[in-house]
């Protein structure tokens, strides 16, 4: 099992960092966003999603799907004590520079040499190349997004007021279900229409095509029981199919 | 947490020159333009941010049918503003919950740090950190109560996890006494904590 999946109802872990309403905690957190955001808008998976995008006008030299999911497949690979040890964004760039190594797109040697050369000279400007074309489809990508909306390929297996049970899928190097939900007992309180396909398939996780996605609503007391729980709570997730069971088959 | 670990002493040096170092070879590489990154950076100062989702909420404070349209189908409701980018990257399926007297809602991502950037931007950073990741669903009372809001036992909770597509944001009650404000007057007051969840709307200074 990964902790990453399981954070939810992690005890013992002190007061939230409330007062750090930055979004980037170092000027240069900025830039790790912004590449990653420009890889998703040019990543190749994005001539077939919703809405297509004219990705064969776009110059670029990338030729990868990057997904939220790629980044998310990172982070949940890491080291656990690794994961809570860097920030957000440091985690960004360890994963986001090590897939344009394991790509080819850059070498390990390269990218330490100029490291070196930006630690020596930080305010050393960036290669001037401006790509107009790019950034249009950057500029198009955030305005309209990828949605994984499909049309439904079966019936929606439960309604709203269900009882359901979550599943307890084999741990895989990807989920979109929160730990703490498995083998919980939840009521379905929406049914959204159409169908909804992730970016990847998680393999024995189950997540793998279009499938329906229900909004699952949960007390407090049952999932973290009576003692742990606090009163008049209720916890809601949005569930993909592959993770509910109904409550006949527990 | 930080304690616990040891860090180089030139983290952020290491760290901007290591980002630096990257975009200067993915540009000479073509995957990346020199204005690529600032074009990113630009939409969330200008297109997508809180600015949006505070003028959603003063909308539907002044407007009942609008508040009850945007809690009914909310791209539909918002699409009526005509802002431009609304249904962008992760905002694609949105959803409007509204605190009442009865309810507190409270936004969160336990696996990730999804957030509905057309109408808050970007996350704040506690949002992003295991702390609140961990805490939010098991005592989001505790949680709210750290952040300087006490909810009563017997308004309900309701968290909401985003697992799936949907991006959440809260819809907070409107304060008590700002009967005197126009529109823009009261969409100044709401704040992104506001529209998470972690954070009322207090009443404006007498007019």
């Amino acid at each position: 099992m990964r902790l990453q999946h399981y954070l939810g109802g992690l005890e013992n872990l002190g007061p939230v960092n409330f007062f750090e309403k930055k979004v980037f905690m170092a000027e240069w957190e900025k830039r790790i966003f912004g590449i990653h955001t420009v890889m998703m808008a040019e990543s190749v998976h994005l001539d077939k999603s919703l809405p297509k995008y004219p990705l064969s006008e776009v110059p670029t030299a990338f030729k990868d799907t990057w997904t939220w999911a790629s980044l998310r497949i990172g982070a949940e690979n890491m080291q656990p004590f690794e994961y809570f040890k860097y920030r957000y964004y440091e985690k960004w760039l360890m994963g986001i520079s090590q897939f344009f190594i394991d790509r080819g797109y850059v070498t390990a040697q390269e990218l330490a040499t100029l490291t070196e050369h930006y630690r020596a000279h930080p305010d050393s400007p960036l290669p001037e190349q401006p790509n107009p074309a790019l950034k249009e489809q950057v500029v198009r990508y955030l305005h309209h997004g990828d949605s994984g909306l499909r049309a439904p390929v079966d019936q929606v297996r439960f309604a709203v007021g269900d009882t359901v049970y979550v599943a307890d899928p084999e741990a895989a190097d990807h989920t979109r279900l929160p730990g703490f939900l498995r083998n919980k007992k939840g009521t379905v309180t929406e049914v959204y229409p159409g169908a909804f396909e992730y970016f990847v398939s998680t393999g024995p996780d189950g997540l793998d095509g279009p499938q329906h996605v229900y909004g699952v609503s949960f007390l407090a007391s049952d999932i973290w029981g009576p003692d742990k729980s606090e009163p008049n709570t209720v916890i809601y997730a949005d569930l993909f199919e592959a993770y509910l069971k109904p409550v006949h088959s527990m | 947490m930080s304690s616990l670990f040891e860090y180089d002493k030139d983290r952020e040096a290491a760290s901007a020159a290591k980002v630096r170092a990257l975009e200067a070879l993915l540009i000479k590489k073509g995957v990346l333009g020199s204005d690529s990154v600032d074009a990113v950076l630009r939409h969330f100062e200008t297109v997508a941010g809180p600015f949006n989702g505070a003028r959603i909420v003063a909308r539907a404070w002044v407007d009942a049918e609008y508040k009850a349209r945007l809690l009914e189908d909310t791209p539909k409701a918002i699409a009526e503003l005509q802002f431009p980018g609304m249904t962008g990257a992760e905002g694609e399926h949105m959803k409007a919950v509204a605190n009442s007297v009865t309810v507190h809602n409270l936004i969160i991502c336990t696996l990730c740090s999804c957030y509905p950037w057309p109408v808050l931007g970007l996350p704040p950073y506690w949002y992003k950190d295991p702390v609140f990741r961990s805490r939010g669903v098991r005592e989001p009372r505790a949680v709210l109560r750290e952040f300087g809001v006490t909810i009563s036992e017997d308004k309900e909770v309701k968290v909401w996890d985003s697992s799936a597509q949907i991006r959440w944001f809260v819809i907070p009650e409107r304060p008590a006494h700002s009967e005197h404000l126009n529109e823009e007057q009261l969409a100044a007051l709401v704040t992104p904590e506001a529209m998470m969840g972690v954070a009322l709307v207090p009443s404006p200074p007498p007019a």
